[in-house]
């Protein structure tokens, strides 16, 4: 051995007193918490501080006059009665789904798995729209039989929200029940339980975190849902309306306001106590457990199969009726073929849907860098710091829609703010949506970073790498699909949501989904579709696309999680 | 002194992982860290490396106080327990990584590359990734990146214990070879007695985040220093002890001990009329091969003995007499174990 390999110091191996790794990571971490402030809490705080401004000063006078006014026991109530309905139903609906997708040997899962994302893939009063076209006043089932049937209001808003809100419960639940202990189901067998008591015994305890998770999930998007009560509810107001005529019907920003407060209240806590209970839940499976394999049991996988099936025609009726109708020439008196309404002779014509796609591209791009450098600088921070980040980053999933683009209003729209110039521009529709959704966004990048061992990290380090050196040699090559999947989170987000850009759009900032609104308000529903089916369109082709961008490079993500 | 510990402490909230370690490791030595698990042995290595910052003592390594040095700028080489090759870069990029990270130019880096692959026998594998290898390949290709920027210390966290048992023999022996022919300061850690009795030049022996003996293998196993040493390396009886007497036998110099331990394979058989004898009875026999491990009941306790080769006529029951030969007995100190 001539080489000598013996230990000398490296000339860098200087001891220096002000460390650049710890410098780099306070710059981060400061990186990180300011847009969190700018784009999240000042609009918040902003829409608290205008709900006390009244005429004569700061005080409660808003609050009083809405709470003593004849609407507002009654818009509570409807929003509570509503949420509480839908999501019950929702949640024993997903339940068998998720149950028969994941505990039966019933075929045809991998059809039934993608139709019962469909919804994530439409704009969010696509299912309002498509109940309507089959039981609303001109819907094709009330003109060819002649029934009186009147879906408007109370349940045309559960039915819609339900199935608008089934996807999300769906994956919550199947996740829970994806994982289980054969010995368990083994053990209680062997002592002779039954189906029903090892139902009982078993399975239940084992997924009733999930189910409370779910349920306080769908809570929250059924009560600060916009699109589907505004297309279906005629007179029947809920809170998230409720603030949107307040703030464009009346222009009464301060009610709007307080209204908007007044919805934050149980979004915030479902989303609290949601956060609560999964930190709670514990882990069912040990190192040691075996797997559950779903044994065929031919009576079984039939009932399964049939209700899995019944289920995703619904779902699938109900969006696949919005893409037929905007293929006819009116429906539903003319049934004819026709491409008419893809003319969009309206106002701006198809622009919007442009629009839509660039601030969707730019919500993406912002989106992916934003929380992915977020999930790895909350991870290398110590917990004093960290801790705060990471509630900051997680907060929007409490703050609904409607609530932070009326506080985009009040933050931006201030020539005082220095931020002022992005108002009414495309750049703050695409802020917009990625701190609408930074939450999960987020919490996507954390898992995958979390999934990275820290012994890659530790690693890096010892071998002289600085903390960005790490990040971009070693961290973010290895976690890039999920970062593409994040990528097309915000992407599909961006392009279908409603509630938080509708107050920050201009004449020349339209987007696509606000257009769908607009066309249905002002009865126009052939338009509409065909612009809903061009969303889809768009949202449908771009996953594919990525898809095979990531089976091509080898990845091993799925954009479908 | 080539590295000095001194006073080191560290807590992980109310757990005290190292309570005050105080250790010196010469130039060119192998020590390996032994312990239960939680002893505090891979946080000590940690904070050598630098991964773990204590709360109190220093670390001094040529008489230059490392405190302050952050890991990166350590030039220590360190090994982990597995999974640690970068899996989006070839077994050459992660040799090159610590290089590159130094500033080394590229026809260099080549060079360097092109060596430590040989030296630890995977020339031809400089293009595969790491999932490609095998576990035990893995291990060498993170040691010789570890070794490549040719660090100051080597340190090696567990570095087999996630290998199967041949493996582990062929890389042990190589990883000691290694280590001899560069004459590279290492501290291994490790919870396996015969991998640290085989392969290190002194052991240090943890427990409860303190240090219990340090010495080479002879000297842990034959002059333990409490009971605690004493049952972990190798078997001990430890027997109570009455006025320096046990089951009827007093012991010279013994009378202020109040227990004495001596190792299975230094049990005598004697005849019962032997003036030292201890009448004993059999309770279990084992075959072992090349040794029969007897348990008597004795004295109102129990003793192991070890006996070369096969011993017969050693049912259950049957009376067996035996005597402790004085030399062979270890004064022991340490509470009950």
């Amino acid at each position: 051995m001539t080489d000598t390999l013996r230990g000398a110091a490296m000339p860098a191996a200087r001891p220096s007193r002000i460390d650049s790794d710890r410098v780099a990571g306070l710059v981060l971490a400061a990186a990180v918490a300011l847009p969190l402030l700018l784009f999240v809490l000042l609009p918040v705080a902003s829409i608290l501080k205008l709900s006390f401004v009244t005429p004569t000063g700061l005080g409660f006078g808003n609050y009083i006059r809405y709470f003593s006014g004849p609407k507002f026991a009654t818009v509570l109530s409807n929003s509570l009665v509503v949420t509480a309905v839908a999501t019950a139903i929702t949640i024993i609906l997903a339940y068998g789904f998720a149950y028969a997708m994941q505990r039966t040997a019933m075929r045809g899962k991998r059809l039934f798995g993608l139709i019962a994302l469909l919804p994530l893939f439409a704009p969010s009063l696509v299912q309002a729209l498509g109940i309507l076209f089959l039981l609303g006043r001109n819907g094709v089932i009330n003109r060819n039989f002649g029934l009186g049937i009147d879906i408007y209001g109370f349940w045309g808003i559960v039915i819609a929200d339900v199935l608008y809100s089934f996807p999300h419960a769906y994956l919550i639940l199947a996740a829970a029940l994806a994982v289980a202990d054969a010995r368990l189901y083994e053990s209680a067998e062997m002592l002779g339980a039954g189906a029903w008591r090892q139902f009982r015994t078993v399975t239940m305890p084992a997924t009733k975190y999930g189910v409370i998770s779910a349920s306080f999930v769908v809570f929250t998007i059924v009560i600060t849902d916009f699109g589907n009560p505004m297309v279906i509810g005629a007179d029947f107001n809920v809170l998230a309306t409720e603030i949107y005529n307040q703030v464009s019907g009346q222009a009464n920003f301060g009610m709007g306001a307080v209204v908007g407060v007044v919805l934050l209240v149980p979004a915030a806590l479902a989303v609290i106590v949601e956060k609560w209970v999964s930190r709670h839940s514990y882990a069912v499976i040990s190192e040691r457990s075996a797997p559950l394999v779903p044994r065929p049991n031919p009576l079984v996988d039939r009932l399964a199969m049939l209700y899995a099936a019944l289920v995703s025609l619904a779902i699938a009726t109900i969006v696949g009726v919005v893409v037929v109708a905007s293929f006819v020439t009116l429906w539903p008196y003319n049934m004819h073929l026709s491409l008419r309404h893809y003319r969009f002779e309206v106002q701006n014509g198809i622009e919007p849907l442009w629009t839509s796609i660039l601030v969707s591209l730019a919500a993406a791009l912002i989106g992916m860098v934003v929380t992915v450098i977020g999930a790895c600088v909350v991870r290398q921070l110590s917990p004093r710091i960290g801790r705060p980040l990471y509630f900051l980053s997680v907060l929007p999933a409490a703050i609904p829609g409607m609530v932070l683009g009326l506080g985009y209003i009040f933050a931006f729209n201030n020539p005082a703010n220095p931020l002022h110039v992005i108002y009414g521009s495309l750049l703050i529709l695409a802020i917009c949506n990625v701190y609408h959704y930074h939450a999960q966004g987020f919490l996507i990048a954390t898992t995958s970073v979390k999934q990275i061992a820290r012994t890659f990290d530790e690693a890096s380090t010892v071998l002289g790498a600085g903390l960005l050196h790490t990040l971009f040699k070693v961290t973010l090559p290895i976690i890039w699909p999920s970062i593409v999947s994040i990528g097309v989170f915000f992407f599909v987000r961006s392009m279908v949501t409603l509630s938080a850009v509708i107050f920050l759009i201009t004449p020349s900032t339209q987007l696509a989904a606000v257009s769908v609104l607009m066309l249905d308000e002002s009865g126009n529903q052939n338009q509409a579709a065909a612009f809903s089916a061009c969303i889809m369109a768009v949202v449908c082709l771009s996953l594919g696309a990525v898809q095979l961008l990531l089976r091509y490079t080898g990845g091993k993500g799925s954009v479908l999680r | 002194m080539f590295l000095s510990l001194r006073g080191i402490v560290k807590r992980f909230g109310a757990v005290t992982a190292l309570d005050g370690v105080s250790l010196d490791v010469a130039e060119g030595e192998f020590v390996c860290f032994l312990g239960p698990s939680g002893c505090g042995k891979t946080t000590l290595l940690r904070s050598i490396a630098g991964l773990e910052l204590p709360e109190a003592g220093s670390i001094l390594l040529g008489g230059e106080e490392l405190a302050r040095t952050p890991a990166r700028l350590r030039n220590f080489g360190v090994v982990f327990q597995s999974y640690s090759l970068f899996p989006n870069m070839t077994v050459a990029r992660n040799l090159a990584y610590g290089l590159e990270c130094r500033g080394w130019k590229r026809s260099e880096i080549e060079e360097r590359v092109a060596r430590m692959l040989s030296l630890v026998r995977l020339d031809n594998q400089a293009e595969k990734y790491p999932h490609q290898l095998s576990g035990g390949q893995q291990q060498r290709i993170a040691l010789a990146r570890a070794l490549a920027p040719r660090p100051r210390m080597l340190l090696l966290d567990e570095p087999l214990s996630a290998l199967d048992a041949k493996v582990r023999d062929e890389l042990r022996g190589e990883i000691r070879d290694l280590q001899r022919a560069l004459g590279v300061t290492t501290i291994m850690v490790t919870h396996d007695q015969d991998e640290a009795m085989e392969i290190a030049d002194r052991i240090v022996l943890m427990n409860d985040g303190r240090i219990e003996q340090v010495g080479s293998a002879a000297d842990l196993y034959e002059r333990p220093a409490s009971r605690f040493v004493a049952a972990f390396v190798g078997r001990m009886n430890v027997l109570p002890l009455a006025g320096g007497a046990f089951a009827g036998v007093s012991f010279s110099g013994m009378a202020a001990q109040e227990v004495v331990g001596i190792r299975p394979e230094h049990v005598e058989l004697c005849t019962a009329e032997h003036a030292d004898a201890i009448a004993g009875r059999v309770e279990k026999s084992v075959f072992l091969g090349s040794v029969t491990r007897v348990t008597l009941a004795v004295g109102g306790g129990r003793m192991v003995i070890e006996l070369r080769g096969r011993v017969a006529d050693l049912a259950p029951g049957s009376p067996l007499a035996v005597r402790l030969p004085p030399d062979a007995l270890h004064r022991l100190s340490g509470g009950p174990h």
